[in-house]
């Protein structure tokens, strides 16, 4: 334990320093990279995906995945749009039951994955396609859209100057590394990852603690699915497509080990500010998307490789 | 896989009924206007300026503009095609540096975030096609909000969250060639089915819409069998009008192809289902990709308009707006090659007639 601890401390220090750099350089490119308006933009732009990877994080530390993060954020972004317009719900009610839903098509996966003994990949594999195809079934092709002005707030207003949903993610990822750091919950989360019949043995309900963690993914993904909504002013049922992989990146580079036992929470934000960061930098900088895409893979293996070559040297 | 193209298709099974399709107006809700069809012109009442206004935009005229171009996707001949003519546009004019750059895949977040991220960069035009027309205007709203000249082509936005759109045909206009042509082919009393893109996609789902209408209207025995989604993914496009050739079977007698990527990708999998000459492939597509299907007399007719040229006049439009010498209320725009480009529906500029490729000319076009 003390020496994967030390070598994940290593990957954040690897990574910070990766990210100190970046940012640096990016602020030499562009001069409008490095302002206030930017940098808060960005968080917008940032916080559907960094919402997710928190219970990701969560998630891969277990040693599993979530493939269908993406699919419950366009099922319930269209179940909020049909309980508000066509079943004629208020909106907040409507909102609250689309995030129920989110926790529901969750605990769906966690049933699957805990009951059936289903591998992670393949029974979010199968609700990845399960979930876009009744989003795409319920929604009949028809974008619900004229969402009254105070919805906006969520997705395109502010707080004090920050925009409204940075201050959400804020909440939930210091809410997250709290009950990872610091609750017996977050401890029996790391014990299931790195040795699930040593954990069931010490009397860790450990089929309990992934339902939790898979209940928890769906819950954040509808709630990161009203505050996309809010910002894109429609609902599509293709909404999130592919959002899985962005977060899966945060938090592969956040030095989350997909073969589960460790990650931290500040590492998952850390990976997630310099995916950021890159995307908006380059752009800024003048470097295509097609560009962009290429360096954020070369960073990803970097950052990957020298974290694993530290580790290394320090164990031999 | 499986579960999401059986659940698809149970979706759209309950989408397919013919007096479902005749009545579905493309997830837009807005009305339909079909030709009349003997080929007269619709009459358009004019209206009113609706296109929005950039804030403290600066004194651009003549002045070298950096302007970047965001289509729905990059990387397929359609927009390689509106890109080329782009340049050659801003060629033409000599004031103007412009560049494409989008998502690799027709994704309305991606799209969002490269147009958000311009916005900061600060560049004085943005060309666009948008992915939806209400997810783009936030952001959209917030360039003319910076003082950034906005011009739409190939996809619309809502109106005020652009300064123009360039329709490179009306959406009637399309349908009823594409109608007509298809009744031609296959006869009166036959059944076709549909390959999109999305169903949410703005101009598939109201040239879809407009289809109806007119064939309502003009051929009522024609049945709608049903209409699929294939993104604008190649491989998606070849399953889907495979699957549609196995389900339906000798029932099925054409097939329209939405895109410039599901048409020859219909025309691929009723090549190689033996069926050429049985099963007519009809839509909207570039000519190259269709010249080896054209010339082996698989496909008779492809629809489109040229969109070199809509790039090409795009390019002019913007420029034009930059420089003030395009303002509302105006009825007609300079473009270069294209002449005198008219101005309709308050603030959109029309390129023409759409334009049907069959083996007589289709070799003389290149792109």
């Amino acid at each position: 334990m003390t020496l994967s601890l030390r070598s994940f401390m290593r990957h954040e220090a690897v990574l910070g320093i990766l990210l100190v750099l970046v940012l640096f350089i990016l602020a030499q490119q562009s001069d409008k990279f490095f302002t206030t308006a930017n940098i808060l933009n960005q968080g917008r732009l940032m916080t559907e995906i960094g919402l997710i990877a928190l219970p990701m994080t969560f998630v891969i530390i277990t040693g599993g995945i979530d493939l269908s993060v993406g699919s419950i954020l366009g099922l319930c972004a269209i179940l909020l749009g049909v309980f508000w317009q066509n079943l004629g719900l208020p909106l907040p009610a409507a909102m609250a039951l689309a995030v129920c839903v989110g926790a529901l098509a969750g605990l769906v996966n966690g049933l699957i994955i805990t009951r059936f003994k289903v591998p992670p990949l393949i029974a979010t594999l199968a609700t990845l396609a399960l979930y876009r195809g009744l989003a795409e079934g319920i929604s009949q092709a028809r974008s619900v859209r004229g969402y009254p002005e105070w919805f906006f707030v969520l997705g395109q207003g502010e707080v004090l100057g920050v925009p409204t949903q940075l201050w959400i993610l804020i909440v939930f990822a210091i809410g997250a590394a709290a009950i990872l750091g610091l609750t017996t919950f977050g401890r029996a989360t790391y014990a299931v990852g790195a040795n699930e019949t040593a954990a069931r043995f010490s009397g860790i309900n450990v089929d309990r603690t992934k339902l939790l963690i898979y209940t928890a993914s769906g819950l954040v993904s509808g709630i990161a699915a009203v505050i996309f909504v809010s910002r894109v002013s429609t609902t599509r049922s293709d909404m999130g497509t592919g959002v899985e992989l962005d977060v899966i990146t945060a938090v592969v580079l956040g030095g989350t080990s997909i073969f589960g036992g460790r990650g931290t929470i500040i590492g998952t934000v850390v990976g997630l500010i310099l995916v950021q960061a890159l995307k908006n930098g380059l752009a800024l900088s003048g470097v295509k998307g097609d560009g962009t895409i290429v360096v954020i893979g070369v960073v990803l293996i970097f950052a990957i490789l020298a974290s694993n070559l530290f580790s290394r040297s320090g164990d031999g | 896989m499986k579960t999401k193209t059986i659940l698809m298709a149970a979706g759209l099974v309950l989408a397919s009924s013919a007096a479902y399709a005749a009545s579905w107006t493309g997830g837009d809700d807005l009305p339909t206007n079909p030709l009349a069809c003997d080929g007269t012109a619709g009459e358009v009442a004019a209206k009113p300026y609706d296109g929005g206004v950039p804030t403290n935009a600066p004194d651009r005229n003549g002045k070298k503009i950096t302007v970047v171009d965001v289509p729905k996707l990059i990387g397929v001949g359609y927009f390689s095609a509106t890109t080329k003519g782009q340049a050659e546009a801003a060629k033409e004019l000599g004031n103007v540096d412009v560049k494409t750059d989008g998502p690799t895949k027709a994704n309305i977040d991606e799209q969002i975030t490269f147009i958000d991220n311009y916005v900061t960069s600060g560049v004085d035009g943005i060309l666009f096609a948008a992915n939806d027309p209400v997810a783009i205007a936030p952001v959209l709203k917030k360039a003319l909000a910076a003082g950034i000249n906005v011009v739409g082509y190939d996809a619309n936005s809502t109106p005020d969250a652009r300064q123009w759109f360039v329709n490179q045909a009306e959406f009637n206009g399309v349908a009823k060639s594409l109608v007509d042509n298809l009744a031609k082919e296959i006869g009166e009393d036959s059944a076709f089915a549909i390959v999109t893109s999305t169903f949410t996609t703005p101009n598939q789902a109201r040239w879809i819409a407009e289809m109806a209408a007119y064939a309502a209207k003009c051929h009522p025995k024609l049945e709608f069998l049903e209409t699929v989604e294939a993104q604008e993914d190649n491989v998606l496009s070849f399953n889907q009008a495979t699957t549609l050739i196995n389900k339906h079977g000798d029932k099925l007698k054409g097939i329209v192809g939405m895109t410039s990527v599901a048409t020859p990708a219909a025309a691929e999998a009723v090549t190689q289902s033996g069926l050429c000459g049985k099963v007519a492939v009809v839509g909207l597509a570039t000519p190259n990709a269709m010249k080896p299907y054209v010339e082996k007399d698989c496909v008779k007719s492809v629809v489109l308009w040229n969109p070199v040229d809509l790039g090409y006049a795009a390019m002019y439009v913007l420029r034009a707006a930059a420089d003030g010498t395009l303002k509302p209320g105006d009825t007609s725009v300079k473009a270069g090659k294209l002449g005198d480009l008219k101005v309709v529906n308050g603030s959109e500029i029309l390129l023409g007639a759409p334009f049907v490729f069959d083996k007589s000319n289709i070799g003389q076009f290149d792109f």
